[in-house]
């Protein structure tokens, strides 16, 4: 009985859907504080304090207004693709670990088995095929466009993603999200202990695969210089053009989701997930997964977007081949260990 | 498929419209873009969303009243359209004007140059998806907009030019203090020229981009910065100086990229000139009156002149004649936009969607001074005026279809 309660508990509030769903809209708000100043602007400044209720304003107002359908989109896909959008990366972050309810210090997530890696990969891309579906059903040129950007890009990003997040795994000999957080702990621990040469090979491999992966997330979360799926100055917000209201919400609450997930994701392969000394998992999970939010804004200010051939040339040219020599690498690393 | 030209595209095309509402167009324009997956293949530009009926309203309206309907035709290039007409309408009423109103008139010229280059640098910036650069240019561009307020009291739409002279001085105490400022804004846009000639993602977007030749633009009879960025020297300033230009030692700016960067290059090295002007103006103005009297109730003597003006973004040309009234019997204003349209047509043609906006952007439009409305049935070669009776009834029978 109390399994089942700790449980809902954890599904319902914490560390699940509403954690998560305010996490989010606190990462919306860092993010976009964070890139007003560094563009010397203000950002939002009037609802709560600093601005900090701004998220939550916009999403309630977007609920509010008008929900218009147009008549030439495919009434069904278009309908539901935002729900996916929505839906597929609030799952996925069920999977990664939090803070456990039983145990102040632990962290098991809420569901974890061998192989959860793989599915947080496959959620990730199954929302690209939803942002297609919703872009191509919704009937306007520019929609269809954008969705075949989406597509597009994924084609580009989605390999050296999945490898570079293999190198972790490889390294703890496991695919279970939870267990690659251990094994960090572990070898960091062992490392403080016993510094040794090893250890900062693996650290420096590593960190060209965080490299790799952050050029992705911005793919992935279609921040600048990768925004090309939705251009708003080119193709009109792209794939997003025909929705409004309360389906608008539901994309904008799943981008912020999506974000939470990327930032959740590498905090937990490269970043020690969790863990940390004296403040509960919870605690470190925020600060590591905001320092990742702020490290993907500051990157998003710093460039002019890239044309769809140039981010997809570029892509296979630098990124594809760096992946593969990291996995390589990789593998002869956890040889020598 | 079919369109309206009659046309037929193949299986692989499709027409994207841009405009006459879209985020990259400030102004209502159309453009239908025929395009093969990510390329473009043939534009059609369908000029005339905005027409105002400014030429027909200053033929019943006497010459000061016109100085504000001319300053309204563009809010960018306010001082460029009075400076034009002030100086057509002189022309033609023999009107000699003070040489230090000739100072003035040409250091608001150069102020508005450097505000509406600035302005184009961010809005370029913007349309490439570079929006921090965007904000600080045009934080950097406060500097030049307190100036002209400082000068004007406005921070667009001027007033400053009149028949016969200007309406304001420039106080002499206030040269140090503006000195300052042109220096700040010298050093900032040089500091924007280093930023966009060695910035890695400007060049991925600007390096080859909307390419049109020296000779194409000879013949597409581009204007302004854009056709100085093809390689044409064609300031109207140097070729055939008005005020005291042809005193004033300036550059000829020109480069051959042929590109946005040509673009991006010709302007912010012409608001480096420009800041010189103005510290020249600064240093050498005479003293003196600022005008001559004009009477709004004054006649001119019958006659017509053209006045050419070097507008930020080209040849301005202000053409006006006198009956012997004293308001022009027919005044004609060519915006120098409708000059630049063919080659923007032109360098359009073979980019990509994705540089589609900053293609647009790149020719600094302001579509709004271009708009002429006439009637014209393409299938019967015949031209006709309607009343505004027939074009309600004509507005009804259309949206009641």
């Amino acid at each position: 009985m109390s399994n089942l309660l700790t449980t809902l508990v954890a599904v319902l509030f914490f560390p699940g859907l509403s954690f998560i769903l305010t996490y989010a809209l606190w990462c919306q708000w860092v993010s976009r504080k964070a890139a007003a100043r560094l563009q010397n602007r203000q950002g939002p400044l009037h609802t709560g304090w600093q601005g900090i209720l701004q998220p939550l304003a916009d999403f309630v107002k977007l609920l509010v207004n008008e929900d218009i359908t147009p008549a030439a989109a495919d009434k069904p896909v278009f309908n539901y693709s935002p729900i996916a959008v929505f839906a597929i990366p609030l799952a996925a972050t069920f999977l990664i670990p939090i803070q456990s309810l039983t145990n102040l210090r632990g962290w098991e997530p809420i569901a974890s088995f061998e192989g959860d890696l793989i599915i947080v990969l496959f959620l990730m891309s199954v929302v690209i095929l939803a942002v297609f579906l919703g872009g191509w059903s919704s009937g306007n040129v520019f929609g269809a466009v954008g969705a075949t950007r989406a597509a597009l890009m994924m084609l580009a990003y989605e390999i050296p993603l999945s490898l570079v997040v293999v190198g972790p795994a490889i390294l703890a000999g496991s695919l279970q999200i939870s267990e690659i957080v251990d094994w960090q702990v572990a070898s960091v621990n062992a490392f403080l202990r016993a510094p040794d040469i090893q250890g900062l090979a693996v650290a420096a491999v590593l960190f060209i695969g965080v490299v790799i992966y952050l050029i992705c997330l911005l793919a992935e979360l279609e921040l600048r210089p990768f925004d090309i799926s939705e251009a708003e100055t080119e193709i009109v917000h792209g794939w997003q053009v025909e929705y409004s209201g309360k389906k608008l919400a539901l994309l904008n609450a799943g981008h912020d989701v999506k974000m939470v997930l990327a930032a959740a994701l590498m905090t937990s392969l490269f970043l020690g997930g969790p863990a940390g000394p004296i403040l509960p998992p919870f605690a470190w999970f925020i600060l590591k997964t905001t320092f990742c939010v702020l490290v993907l804004t500051n990157l998003s200010v710093l460039f002019a977007r890239f044309r769809i051939d140039q981010m997809v040339a570029g892509a296979w040219k630098y990124l594809v081949p760096l992946a593969v020599l990291q996995v390589m690498a990789v593998v002869a690393l956890s040889g020598v260990i | 498929m079919e369109r309206d030209g009659g046309k037929t595209l193949s299986e692989r095309e499709f027409i994207i419209p841009i405009g006459p509402q879209h985020p990259a167009l400030k102004e209502p324009e159309s453009f239908l873009f025929t395009v093969d997956g990510e390329v473009v293949v043939d534009v059609e530009p369908r000029i005339g969303y905005n027409h105002r009926g400014i030429e027909k309203a200053m033929e019943s309206r006497n010459y000061i009243q016109n100085l504000y309907i001319t300053e309204r035709v563009c809010g960018i290039c306010s001082n460029a359209h009075q400076t034009a007409y002030t100086g057509a309408v002189e022309e033609v009423g023999s009107i000699e004007i003070p040489e230090r109103a000739k100072y003035i008139r040409v250091f608001m010229q150069e102020l508005e140059r450097i505000h509406s280059h600035l302005l184009w640098l961010g809005v370029a910036a913007h349309e490439i998806g570079f929006d921090t650069m965007f904000y600080y240019v045009w934080r950097d561009r406060e500097v030049v907009m307190d100036l002209l307020e400082e000068v004007s009291g406005n921070r667009c739409n001027y007033a400053m030019a009149t028949v016969g002279g200007v309406r304001r001085d420039l106080p002499r105490d206030k040269y140090p203090k503006w000195h300052k400022m042109l220096d700040k804004l010298a050093e900032r846009t040089n500091y924007y020229i280093k930023v966009a000639s060695t910035e890695k993602t400007i060049l991925e977007r600007a390096v080859g981009v909307g390419y049109l030749g020296k000779e194409d633009m000879i013949r597409l009879s581009g204007s302004g910065p854009n056709a100085r960025s093809s390689g044409v020297p064609c300031d109207i300033r140097k070729l055939t100086p008005y005020l005291i230009y042809d005193e004033i030692p300036f550059k000829h700016i020109y480069v051959d990229n042929g590109d946005v960067l040509g673009q991006v290059l010709v302007r912010t090295l012409e608001v480096i000139e420009a800041v010189k002007i103005c510290k020249w103006v600064l240093d050498k103005i005479p003293e003196g009156e600022i005008a001559v009297k004009f009477n709004p109730m004054q006649r001119l003597p019958e006659g017509e002149a053209v006045y050419l003006v070097e507008a930020q973004r080209g040849e301005l040309i202000h053409y006006t004649i006198s009956d012997g009234r004293n308001m022009p019997y027919r005044h004609k204003i060519r915006a120098p936009t409708l000059g630049n349209i063919p080659s923007l047509v032109e360098r359009l043609k073979g980019g990509y969607i994705a540089d589609i906006p900053i293609t647009i952007a790149g020719i600094d439009p302001c579509f709004s001074c271009t708009d002429r409305m006439a009637f014209y049935d393409e299938g019967k070669d015949k031209t006709w005026t309607w009343t505004d009776v027939e074009l309600s009834k004509y507005r009804k029978e259309w949206y009641s279809r």
